[in-house]
């Protein structure tokens, strides 16, 4: 008795190659713009910012306490307990490859999808 | 004709695999962010050793930070030689040490990494203020990277109250150990930031945002097109403050103590090494447009300098690489 029938393994192939036609899709498609707040490099939130209509406040348990807000669209750090208060200077995020960051409370902003690379800075 | 179709729903099936298996051992992917060097590393590595790697990154940094290049952690072996006056360094340091001196003497002391007791009166990092004048003159009087002595790898500061600092290399010199770990291991393409000194590092053009000087981190104002480099920036808008409506920022002039006011506000610097792309991005930003220029082109690197008018110069970069995202920026005629 043979395993496989002529006929399975045309199916067979068939998902597969679908699969792979998927996988490979996958790596070049686009996406929506995210927001991705990190604390001390894990994630903490991720938001789909074109879905951000009403404002959101985000607070992440950290030392020093920082506020996150978002609405339309724009996320950014809307109060910062640390010094120099960088993060909230940083304003709003919108564009893909926008970041900000509060170094003592060790938390990122990140806009993901981005059309460049890197940014220097 | 259906021995035909089975022949080509197999070999379908072997190129499928094929892709699936490339695609999930040799195409993984690893994202990572991280603080160490006093700021944001973050890294993105394609590769069957990406995971690992993207480990090795950040052990590569907490390391360096450490136990070699940090002035404030007492296990540094900066901090040793700020402490005694002098040091037997290990030879990588010795290495950065020298080619720094180089730097120093090239840029005619615009760079100098000796600074480390003018820019604490300044104190950019946490509590920034404007420092009295004769405190300011004292402090500079024992500074200059002519009061060190590298013989060997026995480093010698002539003045003990001369403070070394690595802060304006101290990125740069971690990209090239980074770079070194990922040509090791099975990584074909990484983009790896330390605190905005990029690495670039595979066989494809990579796009590289110019940041916009007034408007938030991330945000950028042209796009750069460059193959394998390392690119860093030294920019007026890092660490600044006003104080009775005039801004002072932290690259200081190391003839006065005092930011550099040269009409600049950034310059960009491309280069196969990222102490180079790093110590030079500030080296070119003290000597200006033209001088800045002529000392990149000297060590073989590519600079873009902005202006505080909006303009932007090209030194060793073809338009064709670069193109202007903001239109209230414009080239320079040159």
């Amino acid at each position: 008795m043979k395993l496989f029938r002529k006929g399975d393994i045309a199916v067979i192939a068939v998902i597969l190659a679908a699969a792979a036609i998927f996988a490979v899709l996958g790596r070049l498609g686009g996406e929506n713009p995210r927001a991705v707040i990190t604390v001390d490099g894990e994630t903490v939130e991720t938001l789909d910012l074109s879905q951000v209509k009403e404002k959101i406040i985000i607070r992440p348990e950290t030392v020093p306490d920082v506020v996150i807000a978002a609405e339309n669209g724009e996320i950014w750090f809307e109060q910062a307990e640390c010094e120099d208060k960088l993060c909230v200077k940083s304003g709003r995020l919108s564009r893909c490859g926008d970041t900000a960051a509060c170094l003592p409370a060790k938390t990122v902003i990140t806009i993901t999808g981005a059309d460049v690379d890197a940014v220097v800075y | 004709m259906k021995k035909a179709a089975v022949i080509i729903a197999v070999i379908s099936a072997a190129v499928a695999a094929a892709l699936l298996i490339y695609d999930g051992v040799f195409m993984k992917t690893a994202n990572v962010g991280f603080f160490a060097m006093n700021t944001y590393v973050s890294a993105e590595l394609k590769g069957a050793d990406s995971q690992k790697c993207a480990q090795k990154i950040s052990d590569i940094t907490a390391r360096l930070d450490t136990e070699v290049l940090s002035r404030t952690s007492e296990n540094s072996e900066i901090h040793s030689v700020n402490q005694n006056g002098s040091g037997v360094l290990g030879s990588e340091l010795g290495g950065w040490i020298a080619e720094l001196l180089q730097v120093c003497k090239k840029s005619g002391g615009a760079f100098d990494f000796t600074l480390g007791g003018v820019s604490d009166l300044w104190s950019f990092g946490s509590n920034p203020r404007v420092p009295d004048g004769q405190a300011l003159a004292d402090a500079l009087s024992h500074s200059g990277y002519e009061k060190l002595t590298l013989s060997g790898n026995n480093l010698t500061l002539s003045d003990r109250a001369a403070v070394i600092d690595l802060g304006a290399a101290g990125k740069g010199i971690a990209l090239d150990k980074i770079k070194e770990a990922v040509e090791k291991s099975r990584v074909s393409h990484a983009v790896v930031s330390v605190g905005g000194s990029v690495l670039l590092y595979g066989d494809k053009t990579f796009t590289v945002g110019i940041r916009d000087p007034e408007g938030g981190a991330g945000r950028y104002i042209a796009k750069l097109s460059v193959e394998q480099s390392c690119v860093s920036t030294s920019g007026s808008y890092e660490q600044s403050f006003e104080k009775d409506g005039r801004k002072y920022h932290h690259i200081l002039d190391p003839e006065t103590g005092y930011p550099v006011d040269n009409g600049l506000v950034s310059v960009t610097v491309i280069s196969e090494s990222g102490l180079l792309s790093d110590a030079l991005s500030t080296a070119c930003y003290v000597l200006g447009i033209e001088r800045g220029s002529k000392l990149a082109a000297e060590y073989g690197c590519r600079a873009v300098f902005i202006t505080q008018d909006k303009k932007i110069y090209l030194s060793g970069v073809s338009r064709d690489v670069i193109e202007i995202t903001d239109n209230s920026y414009t080239f320079a005629e040159q």
